[in-house]
């Protein structure tokens, strides 16, 4: 059909067609332009994911999904529950807790830069806490192998952390009122509801939640690339999948190849994942009523 | 509002304090930066928490030099472009999957869903190969066309056309109005909330977009916002306040837009969400 | 994005899909975890020759000692594989007085920031300005690998029609078959390149052929604060030249209290980490990779895990751990260091950095950066390496020509490239940026000649360079995937400035470097 046709010609060109390119690609090396490919076999794709250095880049990945991903539901509900009552001005409250939609990657990690730069920065520059966190000062959250990623993940949570808000509020509102109402006259309090009618009526929500930050968290990039330049040596606890592949100290920077091989392995995994969480818990989610 | 809902005074103070609290939190990033955004260079290595000396100058620098204006500039003739081109490829594909009836559509319609499973990475590389023979590298159409269609904005709008009372299907049929006739009078305007949600998903999503810029633009002037703070944290290292200067600039505008259409964000951002 | 899901239970989510996923995670965790190979991505197979790759306790000592003897007294430039200059593209330098049209339009992409861009913008403005031919139009590129990057990933019609690379990227695009070697239009155009540096022009020689011309020429020096020498009772008139001088300066300093530490160290791969191992095997007159360093033929493997290499590093650890010296990461924005000296809390005292890092440096203290000191209290010294003879590697960028762009965008090309180095236009950039003239007779003309007069600070990057004693190793070693060894070379100098064991560390680290060269060399 002609009404078909725009969109088809653009997913095709640039959906479908890169990727059937990028799976055959992925199991040829090239020269450092591109150019003379050589075909080497579909075991390269083996290979590439059970090369260290993949396999490291998973790690941090997974790592940096597992902190990011429950950080952000945790937060995200807490703060609608938080702002789910008729209180005077709540709306203010609402607005600033979904303002962190508007910052981009770039945005909100920049500004997280300049908060954990040591000696400039605010996070970094508090004498007490210093006492404390003596890594915050020298060499500085983000230099530290072992705070690097926590320092990315805030960021990370707190990008996102208006997206999540401005979902589980809606979704809370779409709760009705009378299953409280029940519930109170049946004697259940606050927590008790909470547990038994809220969490499961956000189902839904919590499980697009859950697709989206954990896909995001997958594929992240601006941020690795803005705070920590894939991490701080030796052992670059910040390179996630994506900064491996293109991010500017990557040892695949100049093998078409094996980039879109990792690509197109990380495709494979974001399939996978998002299929383990649709099966495991969305089989459960209550829908309607 | 019922009883149970009304929390004591205590627990009301309470709760006040609580949303202070995170209030605080979720806002100190942001103030820190407006704060350094608007320091003379020679104050931003002092106390970044309180605003030791104001001056404008630094985000009229950043603007200027720093090019931010012809950022937002860029970044928002892309972002429109492409939203445009988002809803009208949506609304068209939308309505065929719908309302009208052909063999294999089934199939079809998995094929254009499952596009939206794949991630950007994937496609990168041939996509810049592709945008450099097109002669498109540098420039707006490198920029917007990959992006003029969306499987996210067809599945949408089926879902709300497949909500269309038939019969006024039917009554367009029988008044010998074609399907774009009816399309444009009829149910588009019925859709509006959701399209308008679309458009608002859409123009953020490309305005947010920091991979494929930094691939696609290698002249300083054709960057969008995204790429180009990058270019301006790594060329103005020494000047943490100019940055700061450029990340406000950058945010601004969608800090605007988005107080502005709140609903349909609201909308566009739970469209996938509440209900499956 | 959800497809429909059909289940519906009435009820509360139960605990049991929570455990479940759990499972599976587990389970797909485990499967993945046990399906590390322990490999290398490069040591992918790429390619039907097997490369041999050396034992990783470097034991090819033996025949790199035979090597630098056999070829000794041998002029770089004549060595086993020449390339004639036809088999390259050629350069019509004569083509711009022929153009009748307009000025040509060339586009320049370099990757100067800050003051360096505005001193290049300068002298591309008088250009432009002093004739009509030729109209330039710089392209910031934001640095040196976002333009090889972006140049290797686009196609013919995009690239510019001259490109500044910097000196690690020789291999790469002297085969690349994308550039017109300059040797052909220095050749075509009867230029006269006499009052050169020789060691600029062959640090840009590959297997006989000029590839390109340099322009911005550093190498790194030592920055020391004079006011904490002289509290340390030093001459701060004499900067430490072996790395032993440089533990008894700083064990002095530490002494006496004149600053916490003595030497501050980074360990990136665009500063110390990138190029230390590097200078230091040449001024030690070790070759760091096989055929010459990579120069008269091209590298299959890297030599550094030796016992010099093994012994050089350790004593740099050495003297962290005595807490003599300070590593300060891996600097990714190049001021870390300098930062370090007048940390108010934990300073140090002297740092190795690149020499056009110098009016940045003068610039930023002048502006009060730290109380009480000014730009005149900023010591510099040639750079300190292994042994008492002054030697350097070269560093910084050149110019390239691309090709396939025309004959008169390449004429034009070659004209701008010429005016660059013009002995005037050297001049002033030298003493604007502080980077090395390429030419000598730059010396003799303002206003360097009265910069280094007034102000010898600026000088000693160029006299260390002169005075640097010639040598199959004493250019910096060719490899074709250079940029990522380094990016190797610096891991393992953070590793071992963090306490790691310096044999293991280094023979990883060249099997590594090893892997990548095989990849490159299959491939390309």
């Amino acid at each position: 059909m002609a009404m078909l046709a725009p969109s088809a010609v653009i997913l095709g060109v640039f959906v479908l067609y890169p990727l059937g390119r990028a799976v055959w690609l992925g199991q040829q090396r090239c020269d450092n332009f591109g150019d003379n490919c050589v075909s080497q076999g579909f075991g390269q794709y083996l290979d590439l994911f059970r090369s260290n250095e993949f396999q490291n880049a998973l790690e941090v990945t997974v790592r940096f999904a597992l902190i990011t991903v429950p950080a952000g539901v945790i937060f995200g509900v807490g703060l609608a529950v938080l702002a789910d009552k008729y209180l005077r001005g709540i709306g203010i409250f609402r607005a600033v807790f979904s303002s962190t939609v508007a910052t981009s990657v770039a945005v909100a990690s920049l500004m997280w830069l300049f908060l954990l730069q040591p000696s400039v920065g605010a996070l970094a520059n508090v004498g007490w806490f210093n006492s404390l966190f003596p890594s915050v000062k020298s060499p500085g959250w983000l230099q530290d192998p072992d705070t690097a990623l926590w320092a990315v993940s805030a960021s990370s949570v707190w990008a996102n952390l208006g997206f999540t808000f401005v979902l589980v509020t809606a979704g809370l509102q779409s709760i009705p009122r009378d299953l409280h109402e029940a519930a109170a006259v049946d004697g259940a309090g606050g927590i008790r509801r909470f547990w038994s009618i809220t969490f499961p009526m956000l189902g839904p929500t919590l499980l697009f939640v859950m697709i989206v930050s954990s896909t995001r968290a997958f594929q992240a990039y601006g941020e690795i690339d803005l705070l920590t330049g894939g991490g701080p040596q030796p052992t670059n606890p910040t390179t996630t999948i994506p900064y491996f592949i293109y991010g500017q100290n990557s040892p695949i920077r100049n093998d078409a190849g094996l980039q879109a091989g990792a690509a197109v392995l990380l495709f494979v995994m974001l399939l996978v994942l998002s299929g383990l969480q649709l099966a495991g818990i969305g089989k459960r989610v209550h829908y309607g009523d | 509002m019922q009883s149970f809902d009304q929390p004591s005074a205590a627990g009301r103070i309470g709760r006040y304090a609580l949303l202070c609290l995170v209030t605080f939190v979720v806002l100190f990033p942001i103030y820190t930066t407006v704060v350094a955004a608007l320091k003379p260079g020679s104050e931003v290595l002092k106390n970044p928490l309180l605003p030791t000396a104001v001056t404008f100058d630094v985000l009229i620098e950043a603007w200027n030099e720093g090019r931010l204006g012809r950022y937002l500039l860029n970044s928002f003739v892309v972002a429109f472009v492409v939203t445009i081109a988002q809803v009208i490829t949506s609304v068209l594909a939308a309505y065929a999957f719908a309302i009208l009836e052909f063999p294999g559509k089934r199939a079809v319609f998995v094929v254009f869903v499952a596009t939206l499973l794949v991630p950007l990475e994937a496609t990168l590389v041939v996509n810049l190969d592709t945008v450099d023979s097109l002669g498109w590298l540098n420039s707006y159409q490198g920029l917007a066309v990959p992006f003029l269609a969306t499987a996210f904005g067809i599945f949408l709008l089926r879902q709300v056309f497949l909500t269309l009372p038939r019969d006024l299907l039917d009554a367009a049929a029988i008044d010998g109005v074609g399907h774009l006739g009816f399309l444009r009078h009829v149910a588009v305007p019925l859709v509006r909330p959701t399209i308008g949600a679309l458009a608002l998903f859409s123009f953020l999503g490309t305005w947010n977009q920091y991979l494929w810029p930094n691939l696609v633009i290698n002249e300083a002037d054709m960057n969008t916002v995204q790429s180009g703070l990058r270019l301006l944290s790594r060329s103005s290292l020494s000047e943490p306040n100019l940055v700061m200067a450029g990340t406000v600039i950058a945010a601004v505008p969608i800090f605007i837009a988005l107080f502005v259409f709140q609903r349909q964000l609201v909308r566009g951002l739970t469209a996938g969400a509440v209900k499956g | 994005m959800l497809p429909s899901l059909h289940a519906r239970h009435r009820g509360v989510a139960r605990r049991r899909p929570l455990l479940r996923l759990a499972a599976l995670s587990v389970v797909a965790g485990s499967i993945a975890a046990a399906c590390s190979s322990g490999e290398s991505a490069l040591e992918i197979d790429s390619g039907a020759d097997p490369v041999q790759s050396t034992g990783a306790q470097g034991g090819t000592t033996g025949t790199a000692v035979d090597d630098t003897g056999s070829l000794e007294d041998t002029a770089l430039a004549s060595t086993t594989t020449v390339a004639p200059l036809a088999d390259f593209p050629a350069c019509p330098t004569d083509a711009l007085a022929a153009a009748t049209t307009g000025p040509i339009e060339i586009t320049f992409w370099h990757g100067m920031n800050d003051v360096l861009e505005d001193s290049l913008i300068e002298l591309t403005d008088a250009y432009n300005a002093s004739q009509d031919k030729v109209k330039v139009t710089l392209q910031n590129q934001t640095g040196y690998d976002a333009a090889i990057d972006k140049f290797i990933q686009s196609s013919a019609d995009s690239r510019p029609d001259m490109i500044q690379f910097p000196e690690y990227s020789l291999q790469t695009f002297a085969q690349s078959d994308t550039l017109i070697p300059i040797g052909a239009c220095v050749e075509s155009s009867g230029f006269d390149t006499s009052a050169f540096l020789d060691r600029a022009i062959d640090a840009y020689t590959f297997q006989g052929v000029q590839w390109a011309m340099p322009f911005n020429v550093s190498n790194p020096v030592l920055y020391y604060l004079r006011p904490k020498f002289e509290a340390a009772g030093l001459d701060a008139d004499v900067a430490p030249l072996t790395l032993e001088d440089m533990r008894a300066t700083s064990q002095q300093i530490v002494d006496s209290g004149a600053a916490t530490y003595g030497w501050v160290l980074d360990s990136g791969p665009n500063s110390g980490g990138g190029w230390f191992l590097e200078q230091w095997f040449a001024r030690a007159g070790e070759p760091y990779a096989d055929n010459d360093n990579g120069r008269s033929a091209p590298a299959t493997q890297v030599l550094f895990d030796s016992a010099s290499g093994v012994e050089l590093m350790t004593f740099v650890q050495d003297m962290i751990n005595d807490e003599l010296a300070v590593s300060i990461g891996d600097n990714s924005g190049g001021q870390d260091t300098y930062l370090k000296l007048i940390d108010p809390a934990a300073d140090g005292a002297m740092t190795i950095g690149t020499s056009a890092a110098l009016g940045g440096v003068l610039a930023a203290i002048d502006s009060g950066l730290a109380p009480g000191l000014t730009g005149a209290d900023v010591g510099v010294g040639p750079m300190p390496g292994p042994s008492p003879e002054p030697g350097v590697n070269l560093g910084g960028a050149s110019l390239w020509i691309v090709d396939g762009k025309g004959d008169e965008k390449t004429a034009a090309s070659w004209d701008y490239i010429t005016y660059l180095i013009t002995a005037e236009a050297q001049s002033q950039w030298a003493s604007q940026t502080g980077y090395v003239p390429v030419r000598s007779d730059a010396l003799d003309i303002e206003p360097l000649l009265t910069t280094y007069a007034q102000d010898s600070r600026f000088r000693v990057a160029y006299d260390q360079m002169v005075a640097a004693v010639d040598g199959d190793t004493s250019l910096a070693p060719v490899l074709g995937p250079q940029r990522e060894v380094r990016v190797a070379t610096a891991n393992a100098t953070a590793a071992i400035f963090n306490g790691a064991d310096v044999a293991s560390t280094l023979a990883a680290t060249v099997a590594q470097a090893n892997a990548l060269i095989a990849s490159y060399n299959q491939r390309n």
